[in-house]
């Protein structure tokens, strides 16, 4: 510990230091005074005497200086003392420092933004106890391509009974409920769960309680769809608490969800979610552990908590060893809708995936594309900073000269160099993380859900110390970087070479024109990646979605699934309000549906399909999506009829029921046959649909994947058949085709809807252009922020190279007096310095594309219509660059050809 | 005839300085500096200064601790005496140098019958 006492000894040094200095000054005065009194007493004349005690001292200052070494720590006063220098030499020039802090800030703060989202959405772990337990469990159909659906209730149950390697499972549905607050009316969005599902998440309430195991399950005969209601109970989010009812006191008091009374048991801590669905409000899933029928109704989510000490690999090994024999154990086929090994014709097989994956999904690469692009853009930043204090360095080169001189040593001289590139660097770095704080408000409010976990987005301990590590690392970078190719020893020659009037070392312009390429051809790379993103948005908003989007208005109403809303009841009021809509001037034309294109969650089912034989033998081919729609529809959205006829009022008649079949449907099941009259039927309906027509192929599960086989039922129809075929959308979307600006109809449709039901929200009012913005919301955000980003990234290139250009045609300016002296037509200069700058843009627009080549291609994945190496948007790209370079180099090779000969040469 | 003078040996002069604070009590530097080129006869070239940065030296190893006081001649003056840890240090010391000195008159001693 003797280093620890001697270490606090020193820094005491460091802060008492003109009170140790007065000390010393005193002791030693004393120590003469005392031998000068001795020597006056052997009789020494009053001069020897003095001159005698300083001889035995030995050098006064020699002693002080080797007592202040050892008093104090010597690297840190030097670090201060080079710290109070760096501080002066940049408040000498404002401008310099202005500019350096300025583009750190915009280069720091970009990634700190970035990082903050790589932060929180990839890097942070999920905010439960211990979440690297916590396992997503789906199924998986390799014959259709699926790879990640929900489980049907008997195989949940199943799984909970069989498995040995989970603590616990929960089973979970998400969607949006009704909920009165007060006189209010909201829609919110709701997760539907399991007494298990919270133990396995391990949530714990904020107040009241959560639901308990088996506490939400229903007893009785239980149908999809038709099960008996679960305990009127609901827990609500601290969100929600506090913005619906102010935080008061509501634990024990009952809410009113879908039309029904519930009693608030608990509510949840702030922050707690179920897969990023942001729930605002928790209610009981009723499902019946004692019925194992419906194998085939996948409609559960699965989370599940892995055991204290079991590994991933020993849980997979299980769940593939479970699926080896669940057909035997529990007495049903692979046909039946038994889990088998993957490859088995129809199969499907049960997975399992860390948590965190499946909330990331496909959103990482977009994210670290994202921290690539502000990269980058700080790699061009670091070379205009270096070129600068290359021209800095080199202006001072007289001061560096002095120092050396007065025998400064050569790493005293770099030590002072990158002190002034760290302060620099720190304080861009400290202005950056403000600006990233911005930054990160604005992004989350642009795109709240554009990513997964954005409202975890913040600025954490990581985030500071990613910030501090890449401003020191910016700043040794541009502070190094100019003498990357000069040896410590001939440091002090490099700094102090050449003179104001001297000719610049060829290394140095050599430096100098390296990092204009290397700035070019970061740019050339952002601009040809940003390009590629902006077409991509530009493709997909230019898909054909195969129906009319212009001045169409939609929105979505739910009504109670209990009380006074029968299935006709519901249909009933549908069709008032669509009538009520189509009585409203400048609606031409009004109908509903319970999917709204372009983006809707799949929601098709197995189906018989009549004169059909499915190659691998599946009598229960799938079909991708199931719509229902009211009257008028297809004549609403501008959906071509290509076959038949669209549903009629006559068709309200439960007698015969019909449908209508997208084209791929056609072309997948009855190819080179008549469609219309045609038969086919849900998996779990006994009367048969016939088909009476054939309509357009609507984009339904997102602009940017192939269409799938869609079926329509008609709602007025299917409300007066019998149950358990009787039903009618709880959730519906309506869409008015109007004549006015579409948002002129809000208030009408508010007061329309609040009129007919008041306890009904209307919810996700907007006009179709809305609705397909938000369907390509993430391809959107990428586009805009690497469009962005390379827009600063060309911007800084360009003073880069026009500061280099500047600081060139300053340093030729005799040489080039001479030349017009002797008489060198202008233009001649003039093209020379264009040529010049001009030739290193070619040259970083080659190595760019070389780049931009090996580097798209990681893109791909987020492309839509447009190859990486698409060549209309490389040349875009580099005609861009070539002229902005082009504009940027005019101006100093316009000033060279300006040159006065005889003010140049005087100047000397 | 000059009289030869040695340099002070690396390392000894704090020794010395210890030794000094325990046989004399508390002492100020001048003190502890004619103590040293007395006992050492005068034989010993010391510059009287390089004893500050050796007392700062020891006082940070925790060996002496310093008290501002008053000279016998009524001078402000910095005093230094000897810490336990100090003592410890001394007596460890002064076994080395007993020792290793020992060695070195046995090595050079003329008589053959170590040779």
């Amino acid at each position: 510990m003797t280093w620890l006492r001697v270490f606090i000894y020193r820094l005491r040094g460091l802060f008492l230091k003109q009170r140790l200095e007065q000390e010393l000054d005193e002791e030693i005065r004393a120590h003469l005074e005392m031998q000068i009194e001795d020597h006056l007493r052997q009789g020494m004349s009053p001069e020897a005497a003095r001159y005698e005690a300083l001889r035995k001292f030995g050098g006064v200052e020699q002693v002080k200086e080797s007592y202040r070494d050892r008093r104090s720590l010597a690297i840190v006063d030097s670090t201060l003392q080079d710290l109070r220098y760096a501080l002066r030499s940049l408040r000498r020039s404002p401008v310099f420092t202005a500019v350096a802090l300025l583009t750190l800030a915009l280069g720091i703060g970009a990634n700190t933004a970035i990082f903050s989202v790589v932060n929180g959405v990839i890097l942070r772990p999920l905010g439960y106890p211990k979440p690297e337990q916590l396992m997503y469990l789906s199924t998986r159909f390799s014959g259709f391509g699926i790879m990640r659906h929900p489980v049907s209730p008997p195989e949940y149950f199943e799984f909970r009974e069989f498995n040995r390697s989970f603590a616990d499972v929960g089973a979970y549905l998400t969607g949006e409920v009704n909920l009165t607050a007060g006189d209010r009316a909201l829609r919110v969005r709701s997760a539907t769960v399991d007494g298990h599902l919270l133990s396995a998440l391990a949530i714990q309430p904020e107040q009241g309680r959560l639901f308990a195991g088996g506490e939400t399950y229903v007893s009785g005969p239980w149908f999809p769809g038709h099960a008996p209601p679960p305990p009127a109970i609901v827990i609500l989010s601290h969100e929600l608490w506090q913005t619906a009812f102010g935080g008061q006191p509501i634990v024990g008091k009952a809410v009113e969800v879908d039309g029904r009374r519930c009693e608030v048991v608990g509510i949840m801590p702030p922050g707690a979610d179920i897969m990023d669905n942001r729930a605002e409000i928790w209610l009981p899933l009723g499902l019946n552990p004692a019925n194992r029928q419906f194998r085939g109704y996948h409609v559960l989510n699965l989370v599940g908590r892995l055991k204290d000490g079991v590994t991933m690999q020993a849980a997979q090994t299980e769940l593939n060893a479970l699926v080896e024999t669940w057909g035997e154990r529990v007495g049903v086929t692979v046909m039946d809708g038994a889990f088998a090994p993957l490859g088995q014709p129809f199969a499907h097989n049960l997975q399992m995936e860390p948590m965190q994956d499946v909330i990331l999904g496909g959103a990482g690469r977009s994210i670290w594309v994202l921290q690539a692009a502000v990269g980058f853009v700080l790699l061009i930043a670091c070379a205009n900073l270096a070129n600068l204090l290359l021209a800095r360095a080199e202006t001072r080169h007289r001061e560096f000269a002095v120092r050396a001189a007065l025998g400064a040593s050569r790493g005293r001289l770099l030590i002072h160099l990158l002190t002034e590139a760290l302060l620099l660097s720190i304080a861009g770095g400290s202005l950056g993380l403000f600006l990233a704080k911005v930054g990160v408000q604005t992004l989350i409010r642009a795109y709240p859900t554009s990513l997964p976990r954005m409202s975890e987005v913040t600025a954490d301990l990581s985030v500071l110390l990613f910030t501090l590590g890449v401003s020191t690392g910016t700043g040794l970078l541009f502070g190094l970087a100019p003498f990357a190719r000069t040896r410590l020893k001939d440091l002090a020659t490099a700094l102090t070479e050449g003179g104001t009037r001297g000719i610049i070392g060829p290394a140095r312009h050599s430096i100098r024109r390296g990092l204009v390429i290397a700035e070019v051809a970061l740019a050339v790379i952002l601009v040809i990646g940003a390009g590629l993103l902006v077409r991509t948005v530009y493709n997909l908003t230019n898909v054909e979605a195969g129906f009319d989007r212009s001045r169409l208005v939609t929105f979505s109403i739910t009504t109670p699934s209990m009380g006074s809303y029968t299935k006709s009841a519901r249909a009933q009021m549908y069709q008032r309000l669509l009538d009520a809509f189509r009585a409203v001037p400048g609606v031409q034309s009004a109908s509903a549906a319970s999917g709204l294109p372009p983006a809707r969650p799949r929601d098709g089912e197995d189906s018989y399909i009549d004169n059909y034989s499915s190659p691998d033998g599946d009598p229960t081919p799938s079909i991708d999506n199931y719509q229902s729609v009211m009257s008028d529809y297809f004549e609403t959205m501008g959906i071509p009829i290509v076959q038949g006829r669209s549903f009629q009022p006559t068709d309200a008649n439960p007698s015969g029921m019909v449908a209508i079949v997208n084209e791929s449907l056609v072309n997948k099941f009855w190819r080179g046959q008549n469609p219309i009259g045609q038969r086919l039927r849900p998996g779990w309906a006994k009367p048969w649909f016939t088909i009476i027509g054939v309509a357009r192929d609507v984009k339904q599960a997102g602009l940017d994947q192939k269409t799938g086989t869609e079926l329509y039922f008609f709602v007025d129809q299917m409300s007066n058949a019998p149950s358990p075929l009787g039903r009618a959308p709880g959730t519906i979307n309506m869409v008015l085709r109007t004549t006015l600006p579409p948002l002129a109809l809000s208030q009408t449709i508010k007061s329309m809807v609040h009129k007919m039901d008041p306890s009904i929200p209307v919810a996700q009012l907007r006009d179709m252009d809305a609705a397909f913005a938000e369907s390509i919301r993430r391809p959107r955000l990428l586009a805009e922020l690497v469009g962005v980003f390379a827009g600063l990234a060309l911007l800084l290139a360009v003073i880069g190279a026009y500061g280099v250009l500047s600081y060139m045609v300053v340093q030729r300016r005799r040489e080039i007096g001479i030349r017009l002296a002797l008489g060198a037509p202008r233009s001649s200069v003039l093209f020379g310095v264009m040529k010049q700058g001009l030739l290193l843009t070619t040259c970083g627009i080659f190595i760019g594309l070389v780049g931009a080549l090996a580097l798209n291609r990681l893109m791909a994945s987020l492309l839509f219509g447009v190859q990486p190496s698409d060549i209309p948007t490389m040349a875009m790209a580099i005609a861009t660059i070539t002229l902005v370079a082009a504009i940027a180099c005019l101006l100093p090779a316009w000033r060279a050809s300006r040159v006065d000969p005889l003010a140049a040469l005087k100047y000397e | 005839m000059e009289q030869q003078k040695n340099e002070v040996l690396p390392g000894t002069l704090n020794l010395m300085v210890l030794k000094t604070l325990s046989t004399l009590g508390p002492l100020h530097g001048y003190g502890i500096a004619r103590r040293i080129e007395q006992i050492s006869g005068n034989m010993l070239q010391l510059n009287q200064g390089t004893i500050y940065p050796a007392l700062l030296h020891l006082e940070q190893m925790g060996w002496i601790s310093s008290k501002w006081g008053v000279s016998e001649n009524n001078r402000r003056a910095k005093y230094y005496s000897i810490t336990r840890a100090g003592k410890k240090q001394l007596a460890a010391e002064e076994e080395n140098w007993r020792r290793a000195s020992e060695i070195m008159i046995r090595f050079l001693e003329p008589s053959g019958e170590n040779i």
